[in-house]
């Protein structure tokens, strides 16, 4: 096997929340590394501080403290406008709670990101039909999320994640709301993704999971700690 | 990107469709409102105008009372005329015109016919049925030979009925139709204060046309002097008279008032006006009635868009959470900004075009009902989009600014 770069340098971070309830420290001197091509399993209790450390990979939050260096480029000087088009041409969500569109159809909702990316309405429709047809959905692209079943809104939410050929899959909890069957056909998804390339990280309360997983980290009061791989 | 976020906007219209017509109401009152009244002022213009000039060619009318602005009334310009000094009492009030300055006026250069026109009220009646609509006039047959009336029967009095103040009339053909409905009414006797009149001549339908403000068709013509003996006065409230040409008009216009104004002792108690004056003095007192009524409207305009600030401050806190996905999947703040922009600029040019639409409508009914025809112009169009558009980026921005603001994680934790 040959050797990947990292595509994922964190150093030092710490997230602070501060508001009227107080100061809490989510996240204390947090040092990550991953690898292209590598399937991370987050794992700890609850409040630990996991998605905390996810919205901050995936760009939608800004640490507190500390270096993260995504793709080799210092997040920090980067602005708001930058952060936007990372999102939509390097990273693919997919959240615990299906964060689907309600008023959109499956198309459009799986479109949306190559909306952001002023594709061509053609290359649009080729391309969403395309990632639909690797989560098995090719058939509910008219459907409203509110008639689909809830393992199919996560399919779609991964088909969403896909269409931009993003280099790193960024899910947090992904099979939370899922009945173990299901939330396998997803785990199993994932897996089948990585095995083309793609980065993976999940943040996840299942043991299970972690059989998916090349490695697996441990989140506990704001700390990383290390587990051996797995498998 | 414009693109999708029209339909993207349309989809989310679509989706509140009470609401969003709700939102858009005001706006549809307000331009409604405003492109009636502007309709309706350009249409009574353009009705007046055509009814100045149908009233005959190269005319001057001389009014008791000072009307219009200094410098047009003292040197004869014709055009000038403002309704700067217009004062309504004045020409309502006992005329200061005599039949004596009717006579001036027809030894004045270039005047080829002069008439005396005096309104007489009564009661018309024909054996059962009497009516009080007509307007009746009191003049010379003059009158007959500067209006070129047209006539389904008989004629106009002759000079010689007003030097013996013979009992005579002329009908408009409502008033005719009116009083002996599909009979002849040629040589019938009508009374008027208690006194019989035999009809001489029926006018012919005018469509529309007016006499000095009054329905041409609800009319009775009666000799000058006939009507003085009946109401016992012997003024004058009005004096038309032709000029030969054109080009001799403010001569003409100069000349009379000269000449009045010795009749009377020096005094400028009367007003000379050419029908362009007659218009412009008109149209300043519309111009001055439609510019305040479409203020009001405006307001509505200014409503409306309140109204569709205030939704679209409602529709992104609820879609607190789209906008938080849609910045998670790559959205820019320019992206979630030009969404809203333009959702809240669609509610408004379609509240704006359904306001012109309304307008239109109501325009015809106004027009078939109440006898006034509304003119729309592109400009009207222009201005209902234009402005609609303009209240839906004005009332659209602080909304779209609050919603391209949201912090992605914030909003994506919002229920
Ligand atoms: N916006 C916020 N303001 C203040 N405190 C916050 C905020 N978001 C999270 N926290 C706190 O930070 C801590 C970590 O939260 P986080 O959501 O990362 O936990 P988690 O590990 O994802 O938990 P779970 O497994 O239950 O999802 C929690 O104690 C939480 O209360
Ligand atoms: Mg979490």
């Amino acid at each position: 096997m040959k050797q990947s770069k990292p595509i994922i340098e964190i150093n030092n971070l710490a997230k602070c929340y501060d508001d009227d309830a107080g100061v809490y420290d989510a996240l204390k001197k947090v040092n990550l590394t991953v690898l292209e091509g590598d399937f991370l399993a987050i794992m700890g209790p609850s409040g630990s501080g996991k998605s905390t450390l996810m919205n901050i990979i995936g760009l939608l939050d800004r640490p507190t403290s500390g270096k993260f260096i995504l793709n080799g480029v210092d997040t920090e000087t980067l602005s708001s406008k930058q952060l936007s088009k990372l999102r939509r041409d390097k990273i693919g969500f997919v959240f615990q709670n299906f964060n689907l569109l309600p008023r959109l159809n499956i198309m459009q909702n799986v479109e949306l990101p190559l909306i952001y990316k002023k594709i061509k309405s053609s290359d649009r429709k080729r391309k969403v039909r395309e990632v639909l047809r690797q989560v098995g959905l090719e058939d509910k692209i008219k459907s409203r999320p509110n008639r689909i079943s809830g393992g199919q809104v996560q399919r779609v939410a991964i088909a969403r994640a896909l269409v931009n050929s993003p280099s790193l899959i960024l899910a947090d909890e992904p099979t939370g709301n899922l009945d173990t069957k299901t939330g396998i056909e997803i785990m199993n998804l994932l897996k089948s993704l990585n095995s083309q390339g793609v980065t993976i990280i999940v943040v996840t309360h299942n043991p299970e999971v972690v059989h998916y997983a090349k490695n697996t980290v441990l989140v506990r009061d704001g700390l990383l700690h290390k587990k051996q791989a797995s498998a | 990107m414009i693109f999708q976020n029209i339909k993207m906007a349309l989809i989310s219209i679509k989706s509140a469709k009470m609401r969003s017509f709700l939102t858009m109401l005001g706006i549809i009152i307000g331009v409604f409102a405003v492109l009636l009244m502007i309709g309706i002022g350009d249409g009574v213009k353009s009705q007046v105008s055509s009814e100045v000039s149908s009233l005959g060619a190269n005319l001057l009318v001389v009014y008791s009372g000072k009307i219009g602005s200094e410098s047009s009334a003292k040197n004869g310009q014709q055009q000038k005329s403002s309704g700067g000094g217009f004062n309504i009492a004045s020409t309502i009030g006992s005329s200061t015109l005599t039949q004596n300055d009717v006579i001036s006026i027809e030894g004045t250069p270039h005047i080829i016919h002069t008439a005396p026109y005096n309104i007489i009220s009564s009661v018309v009646t024909y054996g059962q049925l009497s009516t009080s609509s007509p307007f009746i006039v009191g003049t010379t047959s003059n009158y007959d030979d500067i209006t070129q009336i047209k006539y389904s029967a008989g004629g106009f009095f002759t000079p010689q009925d007003n030097d013996a103040r013979n009992n005579v009339i002329v009908l408009g053909e409502d008033t005719k139709h009116n009083l002996f409905g599909e009979t002849d009414a040629i040589g019938k006797q009508i009374t008027i204060r208690g006194q019989k009149f035999s009809v001489l001549g029926v006018t012919k339908k005018s469509d529309g046309g007016t006499s000095f403000g009054a329905n041409a068709d609800d009319m009775i013509y009666m000799p000058i002097n006939t009507a003085n003996k009946i109401t016992g006065l012997n003024q004058v409230f009005r004096i038309i008279t032709q000029v030969d040409s054109p080009e001799n008009i403010s001569n003409a216009q100069e000349a009379i008032n000269k000449t009045l104004k010795s009749n009377h002792g020096g005094q400028e108690d009367f007003s000379v006006l050419t029908q362009a004056d007659l218009l412009s003095t008109f149209n300043t007192i519309l111009d001055l009635l439609t510019t305040f009524i479409v203020a009001i409207a405006s307001i509505s305009l200014l409503v409306g868009g309140i109204g569709i600030m205030n939704i679209m401050l409602v529709t992104v806190s609820e879609r607190t959470r789209e906008i938080g996905i849609r910045k998670a999947i790559g959205a820019t703040s320019s992206n979630i900004l030009g969404q809203f922009l333009i959702e809240a600029m669609i509610l408004s040019i379609m509240g704006g075009l359904c306001g012109l639409a309304l307008s239109y409508l109501v325009g015809m009914l106004v027009s078939k009902f109440a006898g006034i025809t509304p003119v729309f112009s592109l400009k009207a169009l222009v201005l209902a989009v234009g402005v609609s558009l303009f209240v839906g980026v004005i009332f659209g921005v602080a909304p779209a600014i609050k919603a391209a603001r949201k912090h992605p994680i914030q909003a994506l934790k919002a229920l």
